[in-house]
């Protein structure tokens, strides 16, 4: 990543150029034209699974010895996790469980905005998400297909406080995820809608294209060129990435009957066709009355959504280029789960052509409070995201300029990537 | 962060200049300054200062460090900067100058160290100051003061807008909307030779005018995500919108900025009385009045003076130092206030503040209350924020009136005249001295009359320049021109605009944009990932505010416009004109909806095309809808021209 990405302005410019210099061509079809079937830039795509509201660790990837769900074995000698998860277990080899996770933010909001930037939350400053981040990174800046997409896998109850949206910030609008808000319909807005899109685009070509010639400016070639993206994506076959009926039932079935292994599908979708970074988010892990039979609940379809991903990932021959994350913005109290706890807790992460089936860090064991403190490799969020984007092939040392001409570092100058899971 | 053409930039400051600095002498502004930020201020700054070296402004140079002054005037072989930066031994890591960068700091420094600042004091504003003017006196210094710059720079200003282009320009700058078509046809067949001046009039005097400058001023006041309670609590989104209202109904009363101002600034209570007060939550942090915060805010808004840096240090880059940050902070140390409401703790205590420990630098240390750049704390007794407000809204405040009128003048024309609009200091001077200073000058020889400012700025030449571009010109020679205010720029409309002239267009008040209306979410919807419809529509369509050229949208918000079915769905407007009697020819129709939305009548090109359209189209009533659609998926439509 050490050569510079052409910078989404200049790109534009050039394709206004294009756009302008073929004069006799219809304006959206010499747009197409001067796009070049680009490669994708080196790097990796990332599906972040985000239980919001913080999922309690002992109850999922961190069992204690007297906890209330029963450790059990999984496919690499050693390792312990739920019984509730078996399908997981069997997918160790391929995963690596960060259990001493120490984040210092015990309120949810300022926790999601932590967890997903790296950085504390400021008044009157904000910070990207890591979504855009991997966007400004990673994405092609004129595809047809956005880098970063949002998908809400729904909610079982609803707390767990504001809802996090990522923000680009200082990186640009241009990186906002697109938000897919029920992965059963897909994307809104994609289908062709009146019927007669044709004739209407004729309609408005011959306007366009005299407008484009009266204001030969960079605003006008983003317009016509980031409408012409828009038709190009309906009209591509790359559309049907955000369709669940292209899957056969087979497929279907093992991501599970539930939005959260059918937004895992689609996650699974869009990365292959060519989607930087997935956000799946499920709402409503505050477990405030204790964990265990809510998650007792959620497990099954957790467990078949999350395993047939990586399965269906590795069989396909992208899992080492595609970095699946699960986690919240922090886990739960000792015992019950009933209390938010950022001191220890676990994130689970698989494939990414990590050095897989091993487990990072320890927390307490024994004791009235186990689990209640990390006695091995603390890992602190600035950690936690700059190992993430050198997982996903970014540079973490390059640093951006945001209002003010302020220098910002993309991961926060503490952070000490955990190097050992990087091959 | 979009960044400045610098060459532009740098090219009218280089013209500026009185005759001592020839155009192309190196300028520490436009030459030196950048390689300085670049490379070197970041140990030799306000953050550090190492071998005791300070680089951020000439006397400093001067003054220089441990081994003696930085720079000697016309002599780079004996200046230790050049010395330095010449062996390649700074700076220390690998990351060297260049042999261009090397060059302009040799050559200013052998040319005796020019700098645009020291010119700028003297710059002429033309007009006397003391007394408030006619506007279009104003109008026509102001263009004095742009046609100065553009003649020496060899720039042939772009024509006058034609009436359709100044019309649809007017209506959305003044009002925040596109206009109807009956308006737009009174004003395009008006043969009135003044009525351009009595639009602007007749413009400033609707309550849409309030709209629009308030929820301007709303969203400069507000971060694009608003804070919170620490634990998820409830975003104050309607307190902003209301605090937007509050504002556009002193504007729209025509209250002078001063009195706004203190209103502000001072307000005390509860929200349901001042909505102003959520001032100081929204600018605090987790939802609650901070000192910092409210001083920040304050500079940034009131005096054109950033501050965030020197909040935990001196600035780097900036002559502010840490002190003077909390020395304004200090007139909000005994303020306490939520999204609720704002109070004042009264009694005792010298006016003063505690560095706190979030500061890394000199937390502990106790700063007492100073108005900015002014020595002696001069404030007794308990009332800090009027003695604050008194100071800084008097007429000769030197930030006041020109932080104001740079706003404005950004507003207008997407440029300020100093850039970042927020950013006044020594070393980055306004691009037209003069015409700052006359500025600020009627500004407050006016009483702070914001509509009269507006007036002024509307009926000059520069505000009514076409943004057509000359054929064949390139893009440097469009950039310098747009720079030097030679033409009018196309801006991008915001949310809040494009939201009321779809309205209109569709004459559907409650249009919603939205493909879902999700139930889940609690009570007050912080839980939920889609806001409700005005909410949702200002963050999808939310534009860069830096940089209105900048055109942001992608593929959602294309989408939405091109397949969203309340966009294809028709008019109510268009309904009631079908229903006319005696009915409608296609002409007058498709007129009609031109008129509605791009403010203009369609060509005969256009109106050829429409033709073939509509006879293909299923039914009349389809193909009218078909041509609406067409009409806001315009790019003329989406852009201010």
């Amino acid at each position: 990543m050490s050569q510079p990405l052409l910078r989404r302005r200049d790109l534009l410019k050039l394709s206004a150029a294009g756009l302008l210099s073929g004069a006799s061509v219809p304006w959206f079809e010499s747009l197409a034209a001067a796009a070049p079937a680009l490669k994708k830039p080196r790097g990796k795509s990332c599906i972040l699974l985000w239980m919001d509201g913080g999922p309690s660790q002992q109850h999922t990837f961190d069992p204690k010895p007297n906890g209330e769900f029963k450790a059990a074995k999984t496919a690499v000698p050693g390792i312990h996790i739920v019984e509730q998860l078996p399908q997981l277990g069997q997918c160790m080899d391929d995963m690596v469980l960060l259990r001493s996770m120490k984040t210092e933010i015990n309120d949810h909001y300022d926790a999601k905005y932590y967890l997903h930037t790296g950085y504390k939350r400021a008044s009157a400053f904000e910070h990207p998400a890591v979504g855009c981040i991997a966007s400004s990174q990673l994405g092609l800046p004129n595809d047809d297909l956005p880098a970063f997409v949002t998908i809400d896998a729904g909610s079982d109850k609803v707390n767990g406080g504001r809802f996090y949206r990522s923000v680009p910030a200082y990186l640009g609008p241009q990186h906002a995820p697109l938000a897919v808000h029920d992965p059963y319909k897909g994307l809104e807005n994609l289908k062709e809608s009146g019927g007669d899109l044709a004739d209407r685009l004729e309609l408005l070509g011959s306007g366009e294209a005299q407008f484009a010639k009266e204001y030969p400016l960079p605003a006008v070639g983003a317009k016509q060129a980031a409408f012409d993206r828009a038709v190009r994506l309906m009209r591509s076959k790359r559309a049907k990435a955000f369709d669940l009926e292209q899957e056969s039932e087979k497929t279907r079935e093992e991501y599970g009957a539930h939005k959260f292994g059918q937004s895992c599908l689609l996650a699974r979708r869009l990365v292959e066709a060519g989607v930087s970074f997935v956000e799946v988010f499920h709402r409503g892990w505050d477990d405030h009355e204790g964990a265990a039979k809510r998650i007792a609940a959620r497990a099954p379809w957790m467990d078949a959504g999350m395993s047939a991903l990586i399965r269906d990932l590795k069989q396909r021959g992208m899992l080492d280029d595609t970095l699946v994350v699960w986690m919240g913005e922090f886990g739960r109290s000792p015992g019950d789960g009933g209390g938010h706890f950022c001191n220890a807790w676990s994130t689970a992460w698989a494939g990414g052509g990590l050095k897989t089936g091993q487990v990072i860090g320890k927390t307490s064991e024994t004791g009235k409070n186990a689990g209640g403190t990390v006695t091995e490799r603390p890992i602190s969020a600035p950690d936690y995201i700059a190992t993430l984007c050198l997982a996903l092939g970014i540079d973490i040392h390059q640093e951006f300029t945001a209002a003010g001409n302020r220098p910002m570092p993309l991961a926060d100058k503490t952070a000490k990537p955990i190097t050992e899971i990087l091959k | 962060m979009p960044s400045t053409p610098r060459i532009v930039v740098a090219l009218a400051l280089a013209l500026l200049t009185a005759p001592a600095v020839r155009a192309d002498d190196p300028l520490l502004e436009r030459d030196v300054l950048p390689v300085l930020t670049k490379q070197c201020l970041g140990c030799h700054g306000g953050l550090r200062q190492k071998g005791g070296l300070d680089l951020r402004t000439v006397p400093a140079m001067l003054k220089g460090g441990e081994s003696g002054p930085a720079v000697k005037a016309r002599d780079a072989a004996a200046s230790e900067m050049w010395k330095r930066i010449e062996s390649d031994e700074m700076p220390p890591n690998d990351k060297k100058l260049t042999a261009a960068e090397k060059a302009a700091i040799k050559g200013w420094i052998a040319a005796g160290m020019p700098t645009v600042a020291q010119r700028q004091k003297d710059a002429d504003p033309l007009l006397a100051t003391g007394k408030k003017h006619d506007p279009k006196e104003v109008a026509a210094t102001i263009d004095t003061h742009l046609d100065k710059v553009l003649n020496v720079a060899k720039l042939k200003p772009a024509g006058r807008s034609e009436d359709a282009e100044f019309l649809r320009r007017v209506y959305l700058d003044l009002t925040g909307r596109v206009p109807t078509a009956e308006q737009a046809a009174g004003f395009l067949d008006s043969k009135d030779a003044d009525k351009r001046a009595k639009l602007i009039d007749a413009l400033l005097a609707t309550p849409q005018y309030g709209e629009q400058f308030g929820r301007t001023w709303r969203d400069w006041i507000c971060p694009p995500e608003l804070p919170s309670d620490a634990n998820g609590g409830k975003q104050p989104h309607t307190e902003a919108q209301n605090l937007g209202k509050w504002l556009g109904t002193r504007f729209a009363a025509g209250d002078p900025w001063d009195a706004i101002a203190r209103d502000v600034l001072t307000a005390e209570g509860d929200i349901k009385s001042k909505p102003q007060v959520i001032f100081f939550a929204l600018s605090g942090e987790g939802g609650k009045a901070t000192p910092a915060g409210s001083a920040r805010a304050t500079a940034s808004l009131f005096m054109g003076v950033q501050f965030q840096c020197a909040e935990c240090h001196d600035d780097p880059y900036r002559a502010w130092s840490q002190k003077e940050h909390w020395a304004l902070a200090a007139f909000f140390a005994k303020t306490t206030g939520d999204f609720g409401k704002v109070s004042e703790s009264r009694g005792g205590g010298r006016p003063e503040i505690t560095i706190p420990k979030s500061a890394f630098k000199n937390a502990g240390n106790n700063v007492p209350a100073a108005f900015l750049g002014e020595k002696s704390p001069a404030v007794k007794g308990d009332a800090l924020r009027p003695a604050f407000a008194e100071w800084l809204t008097a007429k000769d405040n030197p930030y006041f009136a020109r932080a104001f009128a740079n706003r404005l003048w950004f507003y207008f024309f997407s440029r300020g005249i100093v850039n970042p609009v927020d950013d006044f200091r020594e070393l980055n001077p306004p691009s037209h001295p003069g015409l700052m200073k006359l500025l600020a000058n009627e500004f407050a020889d006016s009483g702070f009359d914001v509509k009269h400012l507006v007036r002024c700025i509307c009926n000059s030449e520069a505000y009514q320049r076409t943004s057509r571009v000359a054929a064949g010109a390139d893009e440097q020679a469009v950039a310098a021109m747009t720079a030097n205010f030679g033409r009018m720029p196309l801006r991008v409309m915001t949310a809040d605009v494009l939201l009321d002239s779809l309205k209109l267009a569709y004459g559907d008040p409650k249009l919603d944009l939205r493909a879902i209306d999700p139930k889940d979410g609690n009570a007050n919807g912080e839980s939920a990932p889609v806001a409700e419809p005005y909410l949702e529509f200002l963050r999808r369509f939310g534009t860069n505010e830096d940089d209105a050229t900048d055109f942001t949208h992608g593929i959602p918000q294309m989408l939405a416009m091109i397949n969203h079915p309340r966009l294809l769905a028709g008019s109510n407007l268009l309904d009631a004109k079908l229903k006319a009697k005696p009915a409608p020819g296609a002409d007058e129709v498709v007129e009609f909806l031109y008129l509605s939305t791009l403010s203009r009548r369609p060509t005969a090109a256009e109106k050829a095309a429409a033709d073939r359209y509509l006879k293909k189209a299923p039914d009349p009533t389809k193909g009218y809808n078909g041509v609406l659609w067409m009409l806001v998926n315009r790019t003329e439509y989406l852009l201010v021209r």
